[in-house]
């Protein structure tokens, strides 16, 4: 935008170049391109086998490159991929939703509340989110089947969903609790004033506020499960009830089974929605991130 | 054996004692006199109450209020006034009469105004309801005929004010912001206004009105109680109580059955909701911790025998979560108990000094302020408490028995064993565990300083102000950040695999056959470096938002003091940067040390050297992956128990060092 | 409406000692009424147990006779204005002010015609769809006005409101205030810790420290018959000179080396102070320039402040001791010089030194 004035005369408030500096420019672009390069050049790879018709099981270099879907009508044909998708969105959404409702009330309740232990839960709160939550892994077969066996409904990916959330409430309990600090308790006052109950002080004044940071914190719940691999590894048995991350690995984790470019057109597919996500909302993320840890 | 002279009331005033039965210095006639006066008080008193529903419908017989709330409240209110005038006489023997005097008083004095006001509301409601009922007889076609043209003028008015704007922002008058914002609001006035006019109709405005009585109705009904119980509650408070115990006496009595003793101090609704709470302790809490009701186990004993006694299918893990639960809801029964007691007792007490106890309206008020918090918080409190620590305790349990491939249907306690064998490194287990410990601290340290000099280096020379496409830069250097972290891994793995692309590259350019996947120190560099690769996006794009709120004025400064480009970003950009992430940084280190999908998705931990690591744990497996395999596939969970919690203690030591430290925390604002 | 405060008293919770205590304070039906004091006197505490928004530990709020303790905020018939404005952030002005009455299920076309109303009444039917973030601090003082407006209480509370606009803007809100409080026929409660704002806005100061009320009255009072030394020493710019000294035969000796005669009046109510330490004060504008007969002060020149009609002259008695004389500014003073001033006697006050209460 400030572009355009700088032709013509030197108007730049900076001082002019030297033979150096130039030297240091150019030094500074070349290291720049070459990290696209690096950046890119893998991502590239990716790409180019999910559409390499030429490829087999296995990707290999040298292969000349002919375009075809053939990787794709596999994906979709031969795999329970769109299972997987399903399950994941499932999964996500479920994880987002329950976190969202446990952190509002809880972040709402230590921001503007002071009770008795108020100070030491947090301590508490603080303390078990630096534990992983692989933790308590021994236990949650066992847990499953104990709570299978009161609800029969309650499935392996419901037992995940609550891991997820129920180990998301620490952390964005925090990042909620400091974002309503900063919001002035006089608003809560005016409020009063105006007429609102504890609970519609919160979802008439305090909820439209705080949406960007709960949209952030429903963004990080919803994302989890797209990344990760541990647990559904180890909760998960049947190949359909698989989310994304582990059912691709089937694909590339046995000899029998083993189709490479066919992953990489799974992988692209799944990246691609989560890169624009990313960087469309690139700011929020890492507002998101950076607020939860300066907190912390 | 004395009483104090005085009693308190909730705010510390005291006041005289009104009862001589406990004043120390009365003799023995006025004792008796006082004896009589108040034996006489009593049967009067009960004489008068006996009168009550007499007075009741000799008093209603003079009102004709249809609406029965009106006539509840006026009776109550002359039922009061005539309490008020039996007790005033008596205000002076004892707190109690003193007490009926004063709220009685109150009440014969807000009721009939309280009754007032509602038949006013409710008079207008019906008036309302006529002119509805008129307004819908009559119709309003001429009225929406009207509402129709005005509408139309007013939208055609918006569609000018659209029109002029838009010939402003074309005539670059304004700014595009301020044109979206300028329709923005010219729409919402538009449809403001038209909403008004719609209101306005008649049948519109009468149903509104209407809905307003009504809503007025309940509304004040519920306020005007509520500020009545209030004021009387604050009689309760400022009029002490007189009592002939000493001692919390009840509430050590009926400890056992919380509910018992608020029934007896007189909180029955109160009572019922601790009884609630016996009943969770008594048929749930206790029976299963005796072992009814249980999945498989035994309660509490299933801790104790782990199912060795059991029968073949028994287990001794699901005895172990079992009895775990147990104790949980045990903790939360005792806690009830406990909570109980504490409540009788205070109660208790101040009653002895002279406070009354509340009553349920006092409760019920006390418990929606102050217990909001708790409710609030109660389910996220639960599912941590099940989902979260739950687990986590029956690690800490696990770590201290031999479960292990053999012995993994039952299991025995076998102390601290397994700590020993780690500590030895002896065992097919614990033998590789310095080892791992040792690279895990390696990696956390190279892969995360790595990208975090990336990060930074890149953040530094994109944010210069020579550079053009910084948009582009940023875009690019985002995505490894955003491509989901398991699909690169998984595909550099690909690509380093015996016969993938990368492997025939390297080969070409060394001239020699490297698998970098047999090569212990070959997997780790390239860890290293691909870790550096993933994660310096983060670091960047935090250090970019960093760098962008450095104000300007710094650097001018700066260059006001002489200082070239260079030395400007060492010594205001880089401290400001390091000062500013250094928290984030601390969290990217932990967040290394258990970083498991990297290791385990590119080369499985591998590649594997028994001889030094055994047949569990390959060269490159960080401590979590370490303990993924113990647990999960080799079911040596006693070990990897254990191990999980040396690693969780020492994580949580560095959390607690840094968050003491931390601002938040030692200025108190938490 | 006529708000009564009796005895009125303030214990937070999990706190030892009451806050405030023993308040007893009548604001007529009408009044302006400001309260004063330093930061952490409890004056916010007071104004928040008006509204409603602290409980009332002890002591009865009255309005027009009747007891408000217990009756929520929403039902007190008051608004309330913040320091910070308190607009909510996510709803337009028209909302904003909508809001209260929103909540009470008025009818809309009600709600309508007040926001109008008061908006036209303040000048800010042109920004009404906006977002409070839009629109510059003067506005939204001015929203928050109209927000208190729209409710038509009968009481309106304003926690010093003018705090975060800049000088020039707050010296035209408070004639607007002025006026909005006439035009409005409302009693006016209105913390601050500005005695400019108290002075040229109240109809009744109420001067609060430490939890205790240190007069009351209309503005000239507290100018001219401070009620204690600690009243003497808020009020006033620059703050009153207090020499301490001792009465000996009628006369009032300085520890600051120089003498005062009173006159008659101050005799009389001194006479009882004889031979007992009492301290005098006086305000910069109270010393005359040059020699009198009697009751003058020989005084260094430190440092002038020019404000153009007058000019303060910081002084040092040979001790050290410094005090603040005003004198027209077109008289011709030097730094460093000496000079003789005598005292206005009229102008004197007298505190007894070990209550610090005013004498007379």
């Amino acid at each position: 935008m400030k572009k355009k004035k700088e032709k013509g005369l030197y108007l730049s408030d900076r001082p002019p170049l030297t033979a150096v500096k130039v030297g240091m420019l150019g030094l500074s672009y070349v290291l720049l391109f070459f990290y696209v390069f690096v950046i890119l050049w893998p991502l590239a790879q990716i790409l180019f086998a999910s559409f390499n018709g030429n490829h087999g099981s296995y990707i290999q270099i040298g292969v000349s490159f002919s375009f075809s879907m053939k990787h794709f009508q596999y994906l979709f044909g031969k795999t329970y991929f769109l299972n997987w998708v399903w399950n994941t969105i499932l999964i996500a959404l479920a994880t987002a939703a329950l976190t969202l409702l446990f952190v509002s009330f809880t972040g709402y309740a230590y921001s503007r509340y002071r009770f008795k232990g108020r100070k030491a839960s947090l301590m508490a709160i603080m303390l078990i989110q630096t534990i992983p939550s692989f933790a308590g892994i021994a236990a949650f077969y066992t847990l499953h089947s104990i709570i299978a066996s009161i609800a029969p409904w309650f499935s392996r990916q419901m037992f995940l969903i609550l891991i997820y959330a129920g180990g998301g409430i620490a952390g964005n309990t925090f990042i909620l609790k400091g974002y309503i600090d900063s919001i002035s308790s006089e608003l809560d006052d005016a409020a009063r004033i105006d007429g609102c109950g504890n609970l519609q002080v919160y979802r008439l004044i305090i909820m439209p506020i705080v949406r960007p940071m709960l949209a952030v914190i429903a963004l990080w719940s919803f994302i989890g499960p797209f990344l990760d691999f541990m647990l559904p590894s180890i909760l998960l048995n049947d190949p359909r009830s698989y989310t994304l991350a582990t059912g691709l690995h089937t694909l590339i984790n046995d000899v029998r089974n083993m189709h490479q470019p066919v992953f990489a057109a799974g992988g692209l597919l799944t990246a691609v929605p989560i890169i624009i996500l990313f960087i469309a909302l690139q700011k929020q993320l890492v507002s998101g991130l950076a607020s939860g840890a300066v907190k912390g | 054996m004395s009483y104090p002279k005085t009693v308190v009331d909730d705010i510390g005033n005291q006041y005289p004692r009104k009862n001589l039965l406990l004043t120390r210095d009365a003799d023995e006639v006025a004792i008796q006199a006082y004896k009589e006066r108040i034996q006489e008080a009593r049967t009067a008193e009960k004489a008068f109450l006996a009168q009550k529903a007499e007075r009741k419908s000799t008093f209603l017989q003079s009102v004709d209020d249809p609406d029965r709330s009106i006539r509840h409240w006026l009776a109550a209110a002359n039922e009061s006034e005539a309490l008020a005038a039996f007790y005033q006489p008596l205000v002076d023997l004892d707190y109690d009469f003193e007490l009926d005097y004063r709220q009685n008083l109150e009440i014969a004095d807000q009721l009939p105004e309280i009754a007032a006001g509602r038949r006013q509301m409710l008079d207008l409601r019906d008036q309302t309801k006529k002119a509805l009922i008129e307004a819908k007889k009559t119709g309003q076609k001429e009225e929406v005929a009207e509402f129709r043209r005005l509408r139309k003028e007013r939208l055609a008015q918006l569609d000018q004010e659209n029109k002029e704007l838009k010939a402003a922002y074309k005539k670059r008058m304004i700014s595009a912001k301020a044109f979206s914002n300028e329709k923005r609001e010219d729409a919402l006035a538009a449809r403001d206004q038209i909403r008004v006019l719609r209101r306005q109709l008649p049948v519109n405005a009468e149903k509104e009105r209407l809905r307003y009585a009504r809503h007025r109705l309940r509304q004040d009904r519920k306020s005007h109680l509520r500020v009545l119980n209030s004021d009387l509650s604050d009689l309760r408070r400022k009029t002490p109580v007189e009592t002939t115990r000493r001692k919390p006496l009840i509430s050590y009595l009926t400890w056992p059955l919380p509910g018992l003793g608020q029934l007896v101090v007189g909180q029955g609704i109160k009572a019922l909701f601790f009884f609630i709470g016996s009943l969770f302790l008594y048929l749930v809490a206790i029976p299963y911790a005796l072992g009814r009701g249980n999945y498989r186990g035994k309660g509490l004993f299933g801790l104790v025998s782990l199912a060795q006694d059991g029968s073949r299918l028994d287990r001794s893990v699901i005895f172990m979560v079992e009895g775990v639960i147990a104790i949980i809801l045990l903790v939360m029964g005792l806690l009830l108990l406990y909570q109980s007691f504490r409540d009788v007792r205070r109660v208790e007490k101040q009653m002895i000094r002279g406070i009354r106890r509340a009553n349920w309206f006092e409760t019920r008020t006390s418990v929606r302020r102050n217990g909001f918090p708790f409710f609030a918080s109660a389910p996220a409190a639960l599912v941590t408490l099940f989902i979260v620590l739950l687990p986590i305790a029956v690690t800490i349990l696990i770590s201290f028995t031999n479960y292990d491939p053999s012995h993994q249907s039952k299991f025995s306690w076998a102390g601290l064993a397994n700590y020993k064998q780690i500590v030895l490194g002896q065992g097919i287990a614990g033998g590789p565990f310095w080892h791992i410990t040792g690279w895990t601290v390696i990696w956390t340290l190279f892969a995360t300083s790595l990208a975090i000099l990336i990060g930074f280096v890149l953040a530094l020379l994109v944010n210069q102000d020579r550079i053009y496409g910084k948009r582009l830069f940023r875009t690019v250097y985002l995505l490894p950040w955003a491509v989901p972290a398991f699909i690169t891994i998984m595909f550099f793995s690909i690509m380093f695999s015996p016969d993938g692309p990368l492997t025939s590259v390297l080969s070409s350019l060394t001239g020699q056959i490297t698998n970098i996947k047999y090569s212990t120190w070959g997997t780790r560099i390239v860890l290293i470096l691909l870790q550096g690769w993933l994660g310096s996006s983060y670091v960047f794009l935090l250090c970019t938002g960093i760098l962008q709120g450095i104000p300007k004025d710094l650097y001018e400064a700066a260059r006001i003091d002489g200082a070239t480009g260079f030395q400007a970003t060492r010594h205001i950009t880089i401290p400001i940067l390091l000062f500013q992430t250094a928290p984030l940084m601390i969290g990217q280190y932990t967040f290394n040390f258990n970083n498991f999908s990297i290791i385990y998705l590119f080369n499985g931990g591998g590649p594997f050297e028994p001889t030094k690591y055994g047949n569990i744990a390959g060269s490159s497996d960080l401590l979590i992956s370490y303990i993924y395999k113990l647990t999960i596939q080799k079911q040596y969970q006693g070990i990897g128990s254990a191990i999980t919690l040396i690693v969780s203690l020492v994580l949580i030591f560095i959390a607690w060092v840094g968050f003491s430290r931390s601002k938040a925390f030692r200025e108190e604002r938490l | 409406m006529k708000v009564e405060l009796v005895n009125i008293g303030k214990k937070y919770e999990g706190r030892e000692q009451f806050t405030i205590r023993h308040i007893d304070l009548e604001i007529e039906d009408k009044d302006f009424c400001v309260i004063l004091g330093p930061s952490g006197c409890g004056k916010s505490t007071l104004l928040r147990m008006i509204a409603g928004l602290n409980s009332i530990t002890e002591g009865d709020l009255l309005f027009d006779g009747k007891r408000m303790n217990k009756v929520e905020p929403k039902d007190r018939d008051i608004a309330m204005v913040f320091q910070s404005y308190a607009l909510y952030p996510h709803m337009t002005v028209y909302d904003n002010m909508a809001f209260s009455l929103k909540m009470r299920k008025e009818e809309k076309t009600v709600i309508h015609d007040r926001v109008i109303e008061a908006a036209e009444l303040l000048q800010m039917t042109d920004y009404l769809y906006s977002k409070p973030s839009e629109i510059s601090g003067g506005q939204r003082q001015r929203v928050a006005l109209g927000r208190a407006m729209v409710r038509k209480a009968a009481v309106f509370l304003l926690d010093e409101p003018l705090s975060n606009l800049d000088a020039k803007l707050r010296e035209h809100m408070r004639v607007e205030l002025v006026r909005l409080h006439k035009s409005l026929e409302t009693t006016s409660v209105y913390v601050t810790h500005d005695q400019t704002e108290a002075m040229t806005m109240a109809t009744k100061i109420v001067l609060l420290n430490d939890g205790k009320v240190q007069q009351v009255g209309k503005p000239s009072e507290f100018y001219e018959k401070p009620a204690n030394l600690f009243v003497a020493g808020f009020i006033g710019s620059p703050t009153m000179n207090l020499f301490p000294g001792q009465i000996e035969d009628g006369v009032f000796k300085a520890d600051d080396d120089f003498t005062v005669e009173p006159d008659q009046a101050d005799k009389e109510s001194l006479a009882e102070y004889q031979g007992k330490r009492v301290v005098m004060g006086i305000r910069s504008e109270r010393f005359l320039a040059g020699e009198a007969e009697k009751n003058n002060i020989s005084v260094e020149v430190d440092v002038i402040e020019m404000l153009g009609k007058e000019q303060l002259l910081y002084c040092k008695f040979p001790n050290g001791k410094e005090c603040v004389i005003s004198e027209p500014g077109h008289f011709k003073y030097a730094i460093d010089e000496v000079h003789h001033f005598h005292l206005d006697l009229e102008g004197l006050h007298f505190f007894d030194e070990e209550t610090s209460e005013r004498i007379g």
